[in-house]
């Protein structure tokens, strides 16, 4: 139907000038020779008249070729016009079968939003963290991050500080591919000093970096190379944008003011667009000389770490742009090559722990310059692209949705239709209209998603991915654009379903019979789509299970410890580092002042924290074959009270006390699977276990409770001792409280705060923060699965309530024969019910096929459970069968209810 | 030969615009109107007279159909639209009173002391 008439009008378009330079010489020819025929008229000879008859007209060629381009013009514009005329006309059209059927058109409205506010929204995240460059930086195409790999994995890619500086400085002077490389490092560092001192993100970088992003200051000026020079740099400061609106009011005297970061006072040169957040995606509050940060940071550390000076002090990663012209690849080759002098470097100075060059295959990676797109993706993305692709299924099944209710509709209107088609609109017209009524719902569902997507946008931003930087909004012209699109191609989807009934109908057999005539291949159709939106309901849903049940195992999981109502006391020491007798001194003031606090119930010194720290070494014991103890041990120097600040049972023996100090016998109290693993079988009370061959016996004294440091499947092998035997250059506190411990942060640190010497800074934690950010991914997963399938099943049971109760109304006849001919009401019903259900069972199959298909590529995303989990799928099955059960109830008890008087008349 | 006047810039159009009130015409057929009613006196090359129906075209104020002569040949008639009649009618007072003012000055009387 279309075809032909697609191609007629593209001849039309290329014969359409030929067709115009015709008339044009039509027209001059018949002047010229209406002229001659007036000059022969007045007796002038044919080839005087025709000279004349020339001259009088002038230059025929240019005349030609004005009036050429003048039709051309003209006709161009009439036929926009004509176009936007038929338009205008299809719209109002459009709109007034819209607002003729307002329940219809509320269906498909609110089915497409939920379709493309679902789809915004994941576009929105995906964007964010996959796809957008970060703002601001001039062509971001050529930047990219550094990787460096070597035999043992990748270096510290998870920890996102993975070079030295004496690693940067060499490859900035050995590469030869790039225009800019600079460092950069972030960390939250505690601004300002006493009642008002916060942590805030500090992002250290080198002087080269704003050369290389391309970004200029909205005030002042940024920082140059002569203010980043060993030792420590020049304390100047670049405040972000956002920090200087929110902390400065925007005020334009900020510069030359001073601000203390860390431990030292800098002075503000400048401010950040908005919107720029260095190259990470959580916003920064201030830029710091690389040099300067770093003295500051490192001096906490104590004087035995060379920062600049040592390959092993890894901690910056490393950002180019290649030159113009420059392939990544070529830079990749390049870079390695600067990477291998630098280890060659590296021998000449520190080879300790340097295998030989051919076993270490030093490889350099140019990465995307977004990190969580890195070499390895991070899991939030990961899970947030199986989420992109799950509302694309959405909105599929939206899409097969509103596609049925304008078939369904159509039909309605076939009779409408017939006697428009009788009285002489062209099929072409018609279509046009058609496609304009789905467009234009589209459009209104666009609308509707983005508001959809605004909200949910908002939900994800503080629920989901808190950490990110949403200033530049998860709503930008790209989501817009997208959301547009999609609603476009959504109309255009969904207004050919129907047409392709139309193309078919018989004027003459629709107007006989008003639109009953074709019913039954057109529910064929309907059908079909009806099982593909069951299999795709079956696949969310048994994503939505299998994330659900990892998310509770997760949650579920015995850690061994209670995080709950615990807080975390940490202390950052500004100015003048303490030595360790103060130290010592100011741990024990602080546990005795947290005690004295009101709604503490215990308090304990410690060093790390399960989720996020860790100090693990293989471990020596006497009288065993040290290879048989290759695992590694976890260690944690503890004070008194540990175990009962954390809520870790005591198994036997005794724990840690406070008659446990410097000089007294050395103890160690082990995990449940610690023991098992050293003595199995044995009773490890009493038995020596050391630290490395010098060191000294520690007795085990007790057992305790098995604990987690991670979600990995074993719980550590934990080892606890006394903190006064292991001094630790680190103050950190745990304290239980009896009451929400996030609550509890604004009576404990102000407190202990007063306890600290100089302008060393107390920060106070929820432990359960640690933890939760660990399990993430895995409520990402389970909350939007959840509300996807939840959406998919809503808009299945539409569907196929639709589509039954049309079913039954086409039907009524028939079923009206039924019950004269003695048919009870109860097998009416079982005839509809036994319709939906057959319909949704195939769709169920086919769905758990599909999604068992898919199950393995999902299972690494899960926790304890397999893609393939028996429970979840029966449960799905079961929720399925109920609903379709359900939406087919209605119109089977409508069915039941004929009247056979009334069914028959009606013919 | 009378002397030849030739066209203040922008009259061409109103010319034709007035020509056409009387009713359908081909170019020719304006051509020899306009030639007729001015004596001859106006000198207007053929080819710019039909850059001016184009370009009145364009603009609306005429519409154009191809037709039948008496002699049954085939030409262009064009016809003045809505918004045509309407600009003449603009253009006509315009130029009248153009053309009083000038005249005014032009004859007026020298002035008595």
């Amino acid at each position: 139907m279309l075809p032909p008439r697609a191609r007629r009008f593209f001849r039309l378009a290329v014969r359409r000038r030929a067709l115009i330079a015709r008339e044009v010489d039509d027209e001059i020819a018949f002047h010229l020779e209406a002229r001659v025929a007036q000059l022969v008229a007045r007796a002038m000879s044919p080839e005087d008249a025709r000279a004349e008859a020339l001259r009088r007209f002038g230059d025929v060629d240019a005349a030609r070729h004005t009036l050429n381009r003048s039709v051309t013009r003209h006709e161009a514009r009439m036929h926009v016009k004509e176009l936007l005329a038929s338009s205008w006309q299809d719209i109002r059209y459009a709109a007034r079968g819209i607002r003729r059927s307002p329940g219809f058109a509320a269906a498909v409205i609110v089915t497409l939003a939920l379709g493309i506010g679902a789809n915004a929204t994941m576009f929105g995240v995906v964007d964010r963290l996959l796809l957008r460059p970060p703002a601001g930086v001039r062509a971001p195409d050529g930047v990219n991050r550094v990787y460096l790999t070597t035999a043992n994995g990748f270096q510290g890619l998870q920890l996102g500080s993975n070079q030295s500086y004496r690693r940067y400085m060499d490859l900035a002077q050995h590469v030869h591919t790039t225009s800019d490389i600079a460092a950069h490092y972030e960390r939250e560092r505690v601004f300002g000093t006493g009642e008002g001192a916060r942590q805030e993100r500090t992002s250290m970088v080198s002087a080269s970096f704003w050369h290389l992003t391309g970004v200029r200051p909205v005030l002042g000026r940024f920082f140059n190379e002569s203010e980043d020079q060993l030792p420590s740099g020049t304390p100047v400061t670049v405040l972000g944008y956002g920090y200087w609106q929110s902390q400065f009011g925007g005020r334009g005297d900020v510069i030359g003011r001073a601000l203390r970061i860390g431990g030292t006072d800098y002075t503000i040169i400048g401010v950040t667009p908005a919107g720029f957040s260095g190259l990470s995606l959580q916003s920064v509050a201030a830029f710091v000389p690389l040099t300067a940060g770093a003295a500051d940071m490192f001096a906490e550390f104590g004087p035995r770490v060379k920062w600049s000076e040592q390959y092993r002090v890894g901690w910056l990663q490393t950002i180019v742009r290649r030159k113009p012209g420059v392939s990544v690849e070529a830079a990749t080759a390049d870079m390695t090559n600067a990477f291998r002098q630098s280890l060659e470097i590296q021998r000449q100075v520190e080879p300790a722990g340097l295998l030989a060059m051919n076993q270490m295959n030093p490889q350099a990676t140019l990465g995307s310059v977004l990190e969580s797109r890195g070499p390895r993706r991070s899991q939030s993305a990961t899970v947030s692209l199986w989420l992109m692709a799950v509302s694309g299924l959405v909105l599929l099944m939206a899409c097969a949705n509103v596609a049925n209710l304008l078939i369904a509709r159509a039909l309605r209107r076939q009779r409408e239709i017939a006697i428009r088609q009788a009285i002489g609109v062209s099929r072409g017209r018609l279509l046009a209209q058609l496609l304009t009524e789905s467009t234009l719902l589209a459009l209104l569902g666009g609308v509707a998603g983005v508001l959809v997507a605004h909200w949910g946008g908002a939900l994800l931003r503080s629920v989901l991915l808190p950490n990110l930087d949403w200033s530049s909004g998860v709503f930008d012209h790209r989501v817009l654009l997208f959301a547009g699109i999609v609603a476009l191609g959504a109309g255009l989807v969904t207004g050919l379903a129907p047409i392709r009934q139309l193309a078919s109908t018989d004027v003459a057999s629709a107007l006989r019979t008003g639109g009953r005539g074709a019913s039954l291949r057109r529910s064929r159709l309907r059908k079909t789509l009806l099982v593909v939106q069951g299999a795709v309901s079956v696949i969310l849903l048994v994503g939505a299970g299998l994330f659900v049940r990892s998310f509770r195992n997760v949650r579920s999981l015995d850690l061994g410890f209670q995080p709950a109502n615990v807080l975390t006391i940490g202390v950052t020491a500004r100015g003048t580092p303490l030595d360790s007798v103060q130290k010592e001194q100011l741990a024990v003031t602080m546990r005795e002042r947290a005690l004295t606090l009101p709604g503490v119930e215990h308090a304990s010194r410690g060093l790390t924290i399960p989720f996020s720290s860790e100090w693990t070494q293989p471990i020596v014991v006497p009288g065993l074959d040290t290879s048989r103890l290759r695992d590694l041990f976890y260690i944690a120097p503890v004070s008194a009270d540990y175990l009962a600040t954390m809520g870790t049972r005591l198994l036997s023996g005794r724990t840690i006390t406070d008659a446990d100090r410097a000089g007294s016998e050395p103890v160690v109290v082990l995990s449940q699977s610690a023991a098992h693993r050293i003595w199995p079988g044995a009773n490890p009370i009493g038995r020596c276990i050391k630290l490395g061959q010098e060191t000294p016996c520690m007795t085990v004294v007790g057992t305790a409770q098995d604990i987690r440091s991670s979600f990995d499947d074993e719980p550590s092998l934990q080892m606890y001792v006394p903190i006064t035997q292991q001094p630790q250059p680190e103050i950190r506190l745990f304290i239980r409280t009896r009451g929400d411990a996030a609550k509890s942060t604004e009576l404990v640190r102000p407190s202990l705060q007063e306890l600290m010497p100089g302008a060393a800074y107390v920060s106070a934690d929820p432990l359960e923060d640690f933890v939760a950010s660990e399990f993430r991914s895995w409520r990402l997963g389970a909350t939007m699965f959840t509300i996807f399938g939840l959406l998919a099943l809503l808009v299945a049971a539409v569907g196929l309530y639709s589509v039954v109760a049309y079913d039954v109304s086409q039907r009524t006849q028939e079923l009206g024969v039924r019950v004269a001919l003695g048919a009870s009401a109860g097998k009416v019903i079982r005839l509809v019910l036994a319709e939906g259900v057959r319909v949704v069972a195939l769709g169920l199959a086919l769905g758990a096929v599909v999604a068992l298909a898919l199950a393995n590529r999902v299972t690494p995303l899960l926790y304890h459970i397999t893609g393939k989990d028996p429970i979840t799928y029966a449960f799905v099955v079961f929720v399925l069968l109920a609903v379709a059960l359900m939406a087919s109830l209605v119109p089977a008890l409508r069915a039941s209810r004929v009247d056979p008087n009334i069914a028959l008349r009606a013919e | 030969m009378p002397d030849q006047l030739s066209l203040v810039k922008g009259t061409l159009d109103v010319l034709v615009l007035k020509t056409l009130s009387w009713g359908a015409m081909h170019g020719f057929e304006i051509t020899a109107w306009l030639e007729d009613r001015s004596g001859g006196t106006l000198d207007v090359e053929d080819s710019a007279l039909y850059q001016a129906l184009h370009r009145l075209e364009e603009r609306g104020l005429l519409s154009a159909e191809w037709g039948m002569t008496e002699n049954n040949r085939r030409a262009r008639y064009y016809t003045l639209t809505r918004a045509g009649r309407a600009h003449l009618r603009t253009e006509t007072t315009r130029w009248l009173r153009y053309t009083a003012t000038v005249s005014d000055i032009l004859t007026a009387a020298t002035r008595t002391a």
